[in-house]
């Protein structure tokens, strides 16, 4: 009964553990504004974290449903890579906005499908058989691209283009798009019994499984939505860079898992979640275009992002290890 | 000759229970012992004595092959020439018999410490031929046969490449075995006497006492009862001596409950153990099933429920259940909750509240949106209602203890008002207070109409609970208690071999 003992404690907790990504946030703010006043405390400053990090945000928040179901996804690095070269590939052999957009969204789709067919029916474990997927995708991308980077030209393809770059209230449209996406996962995820679901199967399939929930099915619409997500982020970059390279997708795979791992440690600690997540990128994206405007060298941006991962991370197994 | 194992006066207290009381035994070498008595009698921690995992009260003394045990040493067991197989076996699946019988003791090596691959084969072929087993010994472990399993297990026991076995000890050696295969292995552990050594082995199968011991000692309560010959001994003296009491006793005032409809079917169901069974629940009526360990009993939850696939049909209200849907299931009205709930129920990462819900978490969707509150008030009545603490809804799974875990998984059924309940060892792990309210829950669903269906080892619950109960033995329905005949004795004397029907000796 020690449990009902330690209730009115929680009460008076000021949330290290459920917030210590905000405290932290806020640290770092205050640590560039000291630091670096003329730099860092801009308007631009904030439009440039918020411009950059919407495709990211975009990939990760498709990758929190998978996650929540206790599968991974290394695809969606691949699904971004095809999803940019699809489009600009129909673009300029003048198939027209609908069938880029609508092919992409269908071949991430189609490579949600086949993942879930490989871990689902085949049994393969998620990490390899997407592993092994992500592998194919890159293939994919490269014949689709002929191996040469295609280029939209601004004069040419100025609507398509205008589907990302043009802005309201001075921010482009990627982050609203951002915005939109993450509210629909909160939904999904906060207020539906598809979200239970995915949390279920995530927490205990067994138990999911014989309290009716088809972790199957589950586990498939977990695969498609990630691979739609990361399409569309796909898209939305080709329209913001303008250009197609085979391999551009690549560079968003690994952090989308650090934002929805360092997500997990945040606000519902234990489980992935969207306002965790969307903490975990805006702390990374601070502290990384922080230090790049006191004069840091490239490289910070990844040297960053691994070592608060591993922080943040082992401070929250350290306070859950406490709490038992 | 010398006594292969002696122990004198063996005691053993935990936490002030008595858990083995002053037992003197004796096993002769190339003599078959079976050890037998109810679950708590005490021969698992003789065992483990002997295993050197339990110290013993001072007092005690154990030889073996007259050389004394150091209950100080965990390697002394071994090093005087006990050896010891346990239920599980403890075999790696996908190395080969060879690598199998190496493990632990390493492998023969050449100068070079090359494995000298003929070697091993050779002494590993010989081995089980002594054994009377030709097998491949190439073959991996995980493609035998489970006899051929058992005696791998036994091989490697029996090795002599530290000092040679005086004394070899079985755990249930054939609870997993169907027929013609237990019978293979009475001949395996024959040939192992014959050869000199003492055999000790555990069991509550009564038809493996009489088939393969010489002799037998009865453990009750942690005290011995009776060692004697097998000669002469009727099962029903055997049963006697293991409950303690005669087994005319018919003292028990049979509650039967009005019931209905029939409601549940089960036709000619199977699955790996279980052989074709045929049970009939009606609505209102509680029916449990009793059996021991790899009698069938604890795989069949699963087959009604639709966890694993099944032969045979399980027809719920005139309708036939499709095979492995357990969606279904509970969509016709079906509810389990199963043994192991940590494995099986638990969400222990998430609230009370999304573990009751999670059978149909759209109840309280309106406008699109699931509403936490509504759903809140609507669980925290079930947890009231149960009784458990705390009743918190917003508290994870893992914060409650054992009891009020097992509680929240009842609520998340009874919410349902399911048609058919099924339980699995329904109070496994629960104190006695939780345990009370959970046969309160299990009355009162009957009351309001359910067809109940309980899976335990716990014969008293079973008593308890039930209107009546099926014996399963060896994957088959053997035997049906009910009324007066319904009693914890009957139960555990039925479950171990005696037909209830057969007029007591």
């Amino acid at each position: 009964m020690s449990e009902v003992q330690a209730a009115p404690r929680r009460r008076i907790n000021l949330g290290f553990d459920r917030f210590s990504g905000l405290y932290v946030w806020a640290a770092l703010i205050v640590l560039f504004a000291l630091w670096i006043p003329d730099l860092f405390l801009q308007v631009s400053t904030l439009k440039q974290v918020l411009t950059f990090q919407a495709i990211a945000t975009i990939v990760a928040l498709g990758l929190i449903i998978p996650v929540a179901a206790g599968a991974f996804d290394l695809t969606i690095g691949g699904v971004v890579s095809v999803s940019v070269c699809f489009t600009a590939w129909a673009l300029v052999n003048h198939h027209g906005v609908v069938v880029a957009v609508v092919g992409s969204i269908l071949l991430g789709i189609a490579v949600g499908l086949l993942n879930s067919l490989v871990v689902v029916k085949f049994k393969v474990d998620s990490f390899i058989g997407t592993l092994g997927m992500s592998s194919i995708l890159i293939a994919v991308a490269a014949m689709i691209s002929s191996q040469s980077q295609i280029v939209l030209s601004t004069e040419g393809y100025a609507p398509f283009l205008d589907f990302a770059r043009g802005e309201f209230l001075g921010l482009p449209y990627t982050v609203y798009y951002a915005a939109v996406i993450a509210l629909f996962m909160w939904w999904i995820l906060e207020y539906t019994p598809g979200g239970r679901y995915l949390y279920a199967v995530g927490g205990n399939p067994v138990a999911a499984r014989l309290s009716g929930v088809r972790i199957g099915r589950v586990t498939m619409i977990a695969f498609v939505t990630s691979g739609a997500v990361a399409a569309f982020a796909g898209i939305a970059l080709t329209a913001t860079i303008g250009t197609a390279t085979s391999i551009v997708g690549e560079g968003y795979l690994l952090p989308a898992f650090s934002a929805v791992f360092l997500g997990a440690t945040q606000i519902r600690p234990g489980r992935v979640n969207v306002l965790g997540t969307l903490v975990a990128i805006f702390l990374l994206a601070t502290g990384v275009s922080g230090l790049q405007l006191a004069g840091a060298p490239s490289y910070v941006t990844d040297l960053f992002n691994g070592l608060a991962l591993i922080v943040a991370v082992s401070l929250a197994v350290r306070t859950a290890s406490r709490r038992k | 000759m010398t006594t292969a194992l002696s122990v004198r006066e063996a005691s053993k207290i935990f936490g002030g229970q008595v858990a083995l009381d002053h037992v003197s035994i004796d096993v002769e070498p190339g003599e078959v012992r079976a050890l037998v008595g109810q679950n708590g009698c005490g021969k698992s921690t003789l065992i483990k004595i002997l295993a050197g995992f339990h110290q013993p009260e001072p007092g005690t003394e154990v030889t073996v092959g007259g050389q004394e045990l150091a209950f100080s040493d965990p390697t002394s067991s071994e090093s005087i020439g006990l050896r010891f197989v346990h239920q599980d076996l403890g075999l790696v699946g996908n190395l080969d018999v060879v690598d199998n019988l190496a493990i632990g003791q390493g492998y023969l090596t050449g100068i070079t410490k090359t494995i000298r691959w003929k070697q091993e084969r050779i002494a590993a072929r010989e081995a089980l031929l002594a054994l009377g087993y030709d097998i491949d010994v190439r073959r991996a472990v995980g493609g035998l046969a489970m006899s051929e399993r058992t005696a791998v297990a036994i091989a490697r026991a029996m090795s002599t490449r530290g000092t040679p076995a005086t004394m070899l000890i079985l755990d249930e050696p054939t609870a997993n075995l169907p027929g013609p295969e237990a019978e293979r292995l009475y001949a395996l552990v024959r040939r192992v006497a014959d050869s000199g050594v003492a055999v000790l082995f555990v069991s509550h199968h009564f038809d493996e006492v009489f088939e393969m011991a010489d002799s037998v000692t009865v453990l009750r309560d942690g005290k011995h009862v009776i060692t004697r010959p097998v000669e002469g001994l009727t099962e029903d003296e055997l049963i006697e001596h293991v409950v303690g009491r005669k087994l005319d006793e018919y003292d028990k005032e049979g509650h039967v409950r009005a019931h209905g409809e029939v409601i549940l079917e089960l036709k000619n169901l199977s699955g790996a153990a279980v052989q074709g069974i045929d049970v009939t629940v009606h609505a209102g009526e509680v029916v449990g099933i009793a059996g021991i360990t790899g009698s069938g009993r604890e795989e069949v939850a699963a087959l009604v429920f639709g966890g694993h696939g099944h032969g045979g049909e399980v027809v719920l209200d005139g309708e036939v259940l499709p095979v492995s849907r357990p969606d279904i299931s509970i969509d016709r009205g079906m509810a389990l909750v199963p043994a192991e709930r940590h494995q099986n129920a638990s969400l222990m990462a998430q609230s009370l509240r999304e573990n009751i819900t999670i059978v149909d978490p759209g109840r309280h969707m309106s406008m699109g949106i699931l509403r936490h509150r509504s759903e809140k008030s609507d669980v925290t009545v079930w947890l009231e209602r149960l009784d458990v603490r705390p009743a918190q809804s917003e508290f994870t799974m893992a914060q409650l203890s054992g009891g009020n875990q097992q509680k929240v998984v009842i609520a998340r059924w009874l919410r349902q008002e399911p048609k058919v309940l099924v339980l699995d060892e329904p109070t496994q792990g629960v104190d006695v207070g939780a345990k009370a309210d959970i046969h309160r829950m299990v009355d009162e669903a009957a009351a309001q109409g359910a067809g109940v269906l309980v899976l335990s080892t716990d014969h008293e619950e079973l008593v308890r609970v039930c209107d009546r109960v099926i014996i399963l033995r060896r994957g088959k329905a053997v035997d049906e208690l009910s009324g007066p005949r319904l009693t914890n004795d009957s139960i555990t004397a039925a479950t171990i071999g005696r037909d209830s029907s057969e007029p007591a000796a």
